[in-house]
């Protein structure tokens, strides 16, 4: 479709060409092509100087400085606009800065609170722990003191009563009375004996 | 014979005005080059009246045009070309008004006269040749021979530059001109056409509505070719090769 449109663009000139030479020759008793009547010359070279020239003056006086203008205006306005939102972005991003700063010195304060509830916490648990470890061994001693105690008691009343038995014995059987420290001797030699 | 396709390039005289026994008549042609400089005048200044930082659609337009050229400059001449910018949009802006004024209906195309067109690229080549040569001095000449060619080349190298460089006006204008009068005389034969094959004519008509668009196409790139030659030619006068 385009390169029809262009073919036919092409061809029209040639077709053009081949009519206008005679289209020229059939005005040539009028004088022949219009452009080439040097009697037009001067006037319109004379009315193209002074219309270009006042083209030249409005447009170099007028028309360019005007556009440059407010192209430029528009150029500062945008480079203004620009430095404005940069300025902004620093200080929003200063902002934020400042907010994670709080955020993280907030966290940290918060840890440090929180280990030194759990030392407190523990060292108050090993303390009271300790307490009670010391409680128990005073007691546990007391006791063992008292068992002692009440042992020694037993194996002296053993004593005498196992004397006593025996010189009982001895006195029944034989009808000898004994000597209470040779009985007690022999007594002691043979709890001793037998472990106790 | 008022259906020749060549009449509508007739310079028809509006204003006698004949000073010194030259005639300077205000013509059709004078007309619409003063037309022309008023719509470009009319449109860069009245769209650009409110200054506005986000523009309307008009400003928009003329901001647009502005920058295209400043761009063509920038990227062709450089920051050198600064101070020639406001004389190259005058030219672009005059030269497309011109076209495109030609596709008005009953209007003048004055980019269809030689002598307008040839006025113009001399004036270009004649000012692009001074400035070169005020910028330069002689070595202004090595354009004719580039560096870096071997010196045995001269002979062929030199000539074929100089002829090319004074045949620029001659291309410059005749490009333009041939352009806007094959394209005018063009659509004037189809216009005839379809007014002499009566219910055939619709093919030729529908040639027409194709053509305009077409013609409406070179008219902006036939501008923008003029102008960005100027530029080219700048460019080389500024810098050398």
């Amino acid at each position: 479709m385009k390169r029809s449109a262009w073919r036919i663009g092409w061809s029209l000139p040639v077709v053009a060409l081949a009519i206008a030479p005679s289209a020229a020759f059939a005005a040539g008793a009028e004088g022949g092509l219009p452009q080439l009547d040097v009697t037009t010359f001067p006037t319109q070279i004379f009315w193209l100087i002074v219309s270009f020239t006042v083209l030249y003056i409005f447009m170099s006086k007028i028309v360019v400085p005007r556009i440059a203008d407010v192209l430029e205006e528009r150029q500062d306005r945008i480079a203004d606009d620009l430095e404005t939102a940069e300025r902004f972005k620093g200080e929003a991003e200063g902002v934020k800065a400042e907010y994670e700063q709080t955020l993280a010195d907030s966290r940290e304060k918060a840890q440090a609170l929180f280990r030194e509830t759990h030392e407190m916490i523990v060292k108050e648990h090993a303390a009271a722990e300790a307490e009670a470890a010391r409680k128990t061994a005073v007691t546990t001693k007391e006791a063992e003191t008292r068992i002692a105690k009440e042992k020694d008691g037993a194996l002296e009343n053993l004593r005498a009563v196992a004397s006593d038995a025996a010189t009982a014995a001895m006195t029944k059987l034989t009808g000898i009375s004994v000597d209470d420290t040779a009985v007690g001797k022999a007594v002691d030699a043979a709890m001793t004996q037998r472990g106790a | 014979m008022a259906t020749s396709p060549i009449e509508q390039f007739k310079i028809k005289e509006l204003v006698p005005f004949e000073p010194a026994g030259v005639d300077l008549s205000f013509t059709n042609s004078s007309a619409f080059m003063m037309i022309a400089v008023g719509l470009v005048v009319v449109f860069l200044t009245y769209s650009m009246r409110g200054r506005q930082l986000v523009p309307s659609r008009w400003q928009s337009m003329a901001e647009l045009s502005y920058e295209f050229i400043a761009n063509m400059v920038r990227s062709n001449v450089g920051s050198e070309g600064r101070p020639y910018f406001p004389l190259i949009f005058s030219l672009f802006m005059f030269v497309l008004f011109g076209n495109l004024l030609g596709m008005v209906p009953y209007s003048y195309t004055f980019t269809s006269q030689i002598v307008v067109t040839f006025a113009l690229a001399i004036a270009v080549f004649i000012g692009v040749t001074i400035l070169g040569l005020v910028k330069h001095g002689l070595s202004f000449f090595k354009l004719f021979f580039p560096a870096g060619v071997p010196i045995y080349l001269a002979p062929i190298l030199v000539p074929i530059e100089i002829v090319s460089y004074f045949v620029r006006p001659v291309s410059l204008s005749v490009r333009l001109f041939a352009n806007m009068m094959a394209g005018h005389t063009m659509m004037k034969v189809f216009g005839g056409f379809v007014a002499a094959l009566g219910i055939l004519g619709v093919a030729p008509l529908a040639m027409l509505v194709a053509l305009t668009g077409f013609e409406i196409m070179v008219a902006c790139l036939q501008a923008y070719v003029f102008t960005i030659l100027t530029c080219l030619y700048l460019n080389d006068a500024i810098h050398l090769h």
